[in-house]
């Protein structure tokens, strides 16, 4: 079993391996790293277009008291889920990639797994600072803004932890990467990322609130949309499910990874 | 010195047979009844061996003995299924050149790469940077696509990589095969480098000639069970031994179905002509006098003759011999086509002398080697590997020379050069 601080001592690996996955996405592409803004951007605009013009999604009120605009009330709510989904699915695909890496030497098999993650991260920063520019735009900014940091951070471990179970279960079954992208549409939906939690009906409600992932989004859409501190319970679900995720995540990635790599 | 960098005790590593192996969760779910345990392969069996610090270490076996499983266990990339592995220091592995190597980034940005994975630190690379490059002969395509590089390019890149992280331990599997000569050479004399300063080498090889001149250990293994540890030079002679049984047993199994299968003219099939053809019956040592001796004289006149029956007219075979010492060096060895005197065509029995006027071998025990082969040296007919010994004691009257052999050399003088003739003018 890899301990946490044997993997610290790989980080200049961690650090070369989510440069390489930077490096190697542009190449060879005219536009470069300008994909990693038209992409989310182009997310965002069919969003805003198909439920907040088509469908009439509204947008409540900002926190500055502004009038709502459903596609920055979108915007903060993407970016959480973003972070979410881009480890979960990159973890599962770095994990098949280092492969031929992992039968020739050794190294702890988070690795890859990290630095996807690290990846991840640095594009949700971008998105993030965007997001922040248009809050600027239209005034709608306090300090408040900050609590991005420990969101990211919290669900970062949970995504990792999901990420890693994932991970390690997709090298004996190629179904779960079929069957998680699946069921991230699903959670997607099910996380209320395209409408609010106030437009649902009560009994859907509470279902959805027990959902770890609403309670990540929230938090983000109070700090930089409402411009106000998550909840109580928004801090202990993220926490929880962040603990909770991780530990198991790591545990059985650890029993399990060393086995599975050699059917790489 | 004497402390072991690698101490494999009693190892055991099982695999899953693919056919085993539930690959989706249907076939999980419908083949839960299935007793787990089943059809699995054993790789390795109970295999323990110690590697002494700052030794090189061969491991030798045909396809599929394990070999390479073994290193990757004591590269941690396998967990045994039973036994242990302990390792100390740090560990580089060559197990595939230019593993990790991602085909759309540059020469320079690969190495980095490759480096981390096997352990350095960015500050170590970059002192090391120029020295790697300039060993594997990159030169200006240090900064273009891996892709675009040769597949000799690719290895030396590779493995300059691996061999400058300066490891405590180094693992390689058969890769440096790859390279042209001149490369093979600058690998190995880099090897021999790395050994003089503590580097702990394990080398998977097939190049048995490589194995006898620089390991001083070997390992033997078949079908995961180990076989023998030793010297380098006597586990590669028992290795090659069996080699040589099994094909001649191969040969003479195949000889047999094709009698079987055509009993009027079972040899017109084999282009080449069977092992039965020509077999050496007995080979004698035969001293001064002209009559068969046990042993040999030094610096007395010696010959080996080798008696040969040809149960159908053979063309030009090729006699050869070699000697070896008793702790395995290689101390020469000639053929009729080295040494240009081609025996004709043989049939029925008959003898084929290699005599020598004096006996240049020191006094000590030997192991001689006789062959048959065909024209082209590419088919023995008959093999007997080290089955003589040759015992050598030295003349009554003679002072033997040291070491194996004797050089023959003629010592003289001569007077007059111009630097000697000062001081002998001083002398005088």
């Amino acid at each position: 079993m890899s301990t946490p601080l044997q993997v610290w001592s790989y980080r200049n690996l961690i650090s070369n391996l989510a440069q390489r996955d930077l490096k190697a996405r542009y190449k060879r592409s005219v536009l470069g790293w300008l994909w990693s803004l038209i992409n989310p951007a182009a997310t965002l605009g069919i969003y805003t277009l198909v439920f907040g013009l088509f469908l009439g999604g509204v947008a409540p009120e900002m926190g500055s008291g502004r009038e709502g605009v459903f596609a920055l009330f979108l915007f903060a709510g993407l970016v959480a889920w973003n972070l979410f989904a881009g480890v979960v699915n990159g973890s599962i695909t770095s994990f098949l990639n280092a492969g031929p890496l992992l039968t020739r030497t050794y190294f702890p098999p988070e690795c890859p797994l990290l630095a996807t993650l690290a990846a991840v991260l640095l594009q949700s920063l971008l998105e993030v600072s965007i997001l922040l520019f248009f809050m600027i735009v239209v005034g709608n900014l306090s300090w408040t803004f900050l609590v991005f940091i420990p969101v990211f951070a919290l669900l970062s471990c949970f995504a990792l932890g999901v990420g890693l179970v994932l991970a390690v279960l997709n090298i004996r079954y190629r179904d779960v990467a079929y069957l998680t992208g699946i069921l991230l549409q699903i959670w997607f939906y099910g996380t209320p990322i395209v409408y609010s939690l106030d437009t649902v009906p009560e009994n859907a409600k509470r279902i959805i609130q027990l959902n770890p992932m609403n309670a990540y989004v929230n938090a983000m859409r109070r700090g930089v949309y409402y411009l106000d501190l998550p909840t109580l319970s928004n801090w202990v679900v993220m926490i929880t499910s962040a603990s909770v995720s991780l530990a198991f995540g790591w545990w059985l990635f650890s029993r399990l990874a060393p086995r599975v790599i050699e059917e790489l | 010195m004497t402390a072991d960098a690698i101490v494999v005790d009693h190892v055991s590593k099982d695999f899953r047979l693919h056919k085993d192996r539930a690959t989706s969760l249907k076939e999980l779910i419908t083949r839960r009844d299935r007793k787990s345990g089943a059809d699995h392969f054993r790789a390795l069996d109970d295999v323990s061996l110690t590697i002494p610090e700052g030794s090189m270490y061969a491991l030798v076996g045909h396809n599929g003995s394990g070999k390479s499983t073994l290193l990757r266990c004591i590269a941690g990339i396998y967990q045994p299924t039973s036994g242990s592995v302990h390792a100390t220091g740090r560990i580089s592995t060559l197990l595939e050149l230019g593993a990790g190597f991602h085909p759309d980034l540059t020469g320079r940005e690969n190495v980095y790469m490759n480096a981390t994975i096997l352990g350095m630190s960015k500050k170590e690379i970059d002192d090391a940077f120029d020295q790697i490059v300039d060993f594997a002969g990159i030169g200006e395509f240090i900064d273009s696509p891996v892709k675009i590089y040769s597949s000799g390019m690719y290895v030396r890149l590779g493995f300059s990589v691996a061999v400058h992280v300066d490891p405590e331990i180094l693992i390689i599997d058969e890769v440096i095969a790859v390279g042209d000569t001149e490369f093979q050479r600058k690998c190995f004399d880099h090897l021999y480098s790395l050994r003089k300063r503590g580097t702990t080498i394990v080398v998977v090889t097939h190049g048995l000639g490589t194995v006898e001149a620089m390991c001083d250990g070997a390992a033997w293994l078949d079908h995961g069970v180990l076989q023998m540890t030793g010297t380098g030079g006597v586990v590669t002679a028992a290795y090659t031994d069996q080699v040589n049984a099994r094909e001649r047993a191969e040969r003479e199994r195949v000889a047999a179905r094709a009698a079987d299968a055509d009993p009027d003219g079972a040899a017109d099939a084999e282009p080449v002509g069977s092992v039965e053809d020509l077999q050496i019956e007995t080979v004698e040592f035969i001293g001064a006098d002209g009559a068969a001796a046990d042993v040999g004289v030094y610096h007395e006149p010696f010959t080996i003759r080798m008696h040969y029956v040809a149960r159908k007219p053979v063309t030009n075979p090729v006699f050869g011999l070699a000697i070896h010492t008793s702790t395995m060096v290689h101390v020469t060895g000639t053929n009729t086509k080295i040494d240009e005197s081609p025996v004709g065509t043989l049939e029925g029995r008959g003898h084929v002398d290699f005599a020598v006027e004096a006996l240049p071998l020191t006094p000590g025990d030997y192991e001689v080697t006789v062959a048959i082969s065909d024209e082209f040296i590419q088919h023995n007919y008959d093999r007997h590997e080290r089955e003589y010994h040759l015992r050598v004691r030295s003349g009554s009257d003679r002072q033997t020379p040291e070491g194996v052999m004797d050089m023959r050399g003629l010592w003289s003088r001569t007077t007059g050069d111009r630097t000697a003739t000062g001081s002998e003018t001083v002398r005088r």
